[in-house]
């Protein structure tokens, strides 16, 4: 049998910062790169983009493509010390994540969901606004007998008896399902990953429930579905979030603060 | 990482040598299932929690399979494969080999994500005291063999627990519910105060007017009201759960809703039992001194526990060295009755060398037409190695 403790708090007396980076500062420049220019990440298509530019504009910031106007590099045309770099929204989180960018827009639910460890990795400096959708669990609505987590859970073992399998999950939000099923005692289940049109997944069978983001909760109804009472995992929003694990020289920090200041001055 | 150096790879070679050839002397046959697992099997064995902790990855040809996160679910496909229709008989397995877990906090040498498992599965015996003393007592002498001298003995037992809730009165479908969160204290508790103080909670939020039609000696009447009842909210039925599961739930939720409370005595007596730690001579009379306070009688789940003892002494186990905790097992889910660890003061009570446990319902999950009575351990042989530390 399993002689490895399994993961609730099992490991957590030696959990470390990632990969060495001290946890509560960031990084600090070594020497080489002290001069080297901030890297703002930020979203490369969509309304997304569009709200980013809006909102820095009204800070008197304006982002614009370098080169090719199909590029994925750009600048602040206020401000020398940065370099733009377009990429895809769930592509920022992981920039953030390995401190490729040192600031970047994107939702807190693609931060949560790409790093568990997101306190030590990342600073979510400011709110911004826009992006806003909830991260939910959402369940057929003809399941008049499940309106909370626990009653998932004890419909769970009835269900695995009757269709001698797990109840299936549909999603793309893999870590903030776990976490929130954990949470609510919630074990016998399984996660069927889904990169698009989630909300359909019950109606076509393959899958009986989802976690997946909503805005108005309209599409859910649509698609026969109900969130249920305690189903709020999250409620998101566009994040301007700094990484710890970049390599800030002081040119850097100069021009987060700079930013900072637009942003703060301009809402 | 396994056998970092080639040094200790030769150490752990020549410790897994001992290891297997006390268990093969002790009549368990010496097997090497496949690392590379069907994926569908462990995902749906072992829970969301496991399979977080599992690579898992797609082959050319589009299946998904996994690298194996432990080797009693190997071992068990194994038992399946050979023995088919007569699953139920009686047989030993040992194995030396890898198993590869992802550590989210990240590997660390007491949490690699690879490393060697030496462990044995012991199927179908009819006497399960007799069987669990037996392996306990196999592991330990592996351990001892292996040259540990300074290890702790934990134990825990999941029957002595259904033993005691059976003596509780309650509808049998919350006694379900209690051991279903015996694994999630908190959900366990929060479980423990509605029973107690609110049952009927059970029904918030679900129409009223329907739950007044529902009757539980009437499944037909009861499927047709909560058919009206969708029809007229405009509500379609879409996925795996027909109307009849849906109602049948129903149904079942309303009785329970209509339950008495389970009496606070009750709650308090299932409290204290889950209190109880001490050493392991002592837990019988701890726990008989519980019981008899509120006028319930387990003696039965008792006299087990009782004889089991009695069976690793006459193995030769020195149970001074023996603890009982009532929550342990917490951890470890899919374990039905007697579980166990070693811990040694250099590694910690978090990092055991070996632990193991009975496991009678997994035969059927992994595919078995019925369930086979199983119990097995295994050690962690790069921890083992670096607590005996064997002279190189």
């Amino acid at each position: 049998m399993s002689t490895q403790s399994l993961p609730s708090g099992a490991n957590s007396s030696e959990r470390g910062s990632p990969s060495g980076a001290n946890s509560s500062e960031r990084g600090s420049p070594s020497g080489a790169n002290k001069d080297a220019r901030l890297v703002l990440a930020v979203p490369s298509k969509g309304r997304l983009m569009e709200q980013t530019s809006e909102i820095l504009a009204k800070a008197g910031l304006t982002i614009r493509k370098t080169g090719n106007e199909r590029g994925y590099r750009g600048e602040v045309a206020e401000m020398p010390d940065v370099e733009v770099a377009f990429v895809s929204a769930s592509e920022i989180a992981r920039y953030l994540k390995t401190g490729q960018a040192h600031i970047g827009v994107t939702g807190e639910d693609l931060v949560r969901e790409t790093m568990p460890d997101a306190e030590t990795r990342v600073i979510l400096l400011r709110k911004l606004g826009f992006g806003f959708a909830d991260v939910v669990v959402a369940v057929p609505a003809s399941w008049l007998d499940v309106r909370t987590m626990s009653d998932l859970d004890q419909m769970a073992a009835t269900f695995r008896r009757h269709h001698g399998r797990p109840l299936r999950v549909a999603t793309k939000y893999m870590n903030l399902t776990r976490a929130h099923f954990a949470r609510h005692g919630v074990s016998d289940y399984r996660i069927v990953e889904s990169l698009g049109a989630t909300e359909g997944t019950p109606a076509a069978g393959t899958a009986d429930l989802i976690v997946d983001i909503t805005t108005t909760g309209s599409t859910l109804k649509a698609n026969g579905l109900r969130i249920l009472d305690d189903g709020v995992i999250l409620k998101s929003q566009a994040n301007l979030v700094a990484a710890n694990l970049a390599e800030w020289s002081p040119a850097a920090r100069a021009a987060e603060a700079a930013i900072l200041r637009a942003l703060d001055a301009a809402t | 990482m396994a056998a970092e150096t080639a040094r200790q790879f030769e150490a752990l070679e020549a410790q897994a040598a001992v290891l297997m050839s006390t268990f093969i002397a002790a009549g368990y046959e010496a097997v090497a299932p496949a690392i590379i697992q069907p994926a569908d099997i462990y995902l749906d064995a072992v829970g969301e929690d496991l399979r977080a902790r599992t690579y898992v990855f797609t082959d050319p040809a589009g299946d998904e399979l996994c690298l194996r996160p432990d080797l009693t679910v190997p071992v068990c496909r194994l038992y399946l494969e050979r023995n088919g229709d007569a699953a139920g008989r009686e047989a030993r397995f040992c194995y030396n080999g890898p198993a590869f877990r992802f550590q989210p906090q990240g590997a660390t040498r007491a949490h690699p994500r690879e490393f060697r498992q030496a462990g044995i599965e012991c199927f179908g015996a009819a006497g399960r005291e007799q069987a669990d003393a037996e392996v306990l007592a196999a592991i330990v002498r592996a351990l001892e063999g292996a040259g540990l001298t300074d290890y702790q003995l934990s134990f825990g037992d999941l029957g002595l627990f259904g033993a005691m809730l059976t003596t509780v009165d309650m509808p049998e479908r919350w006694r379900q519910r209690l051991k279903h969160h015996f694994w999630a204290p908190e959900a366990f508790r929060a479980e423990l105060k509605r029973l107690t103080t609110a049952p009927g909670d059970i029904m918030k939020g679900m129409p009223a007017a329907l739950a007044a039609e529902l009757d539980p000696a009437d499944t037909e009447a009861s499927e047709h009201a909560v058919e009206r009842y969708l029809d007229s909210e405009g509500i379609e039925v879409i996925g795996a759960r027909t109307l009849s599961e849906i109602t049948a739930n129903l149904v079942a939720r309303a009785a329970d809703a209509a339950a008495p409370p389970l009496s606070p005595t009750a709650a308090s007596l299932i409290l204290r039992y889950l209190e109880v730690s001490c050493p392991a001579r002592e837990a019988g009379q701890r726990i008989k001194d519980i019981v008899r306070a509120e006028g319930v009688d387990i003696s039965d789940g008792l006299i087990s526990w009782q004889r089991r003892l009695t069976l690793l002494a006459e193995q030769g186990i020195d149970l001074a060295r023996a603890d009982f905790s009532a929550e342990f097992g917490r951890a470890l889910a899919y374990y039905t009755g007697f579980v166990f660890e070693a811990v040694t003061p250099a590694l910690g009570r978090r990092t055991p060398v070996a632990g193991g446990g009975r496991y009678d319902a997994l035969m059927k999950v992994v595919g078995g037409r019925s369930d086979v009575p199983a119990v097995g351990a295994a050690i962690h042989t790069e921890r083992l190695l670096a607590a005996a530390g064997r002279p190189s």
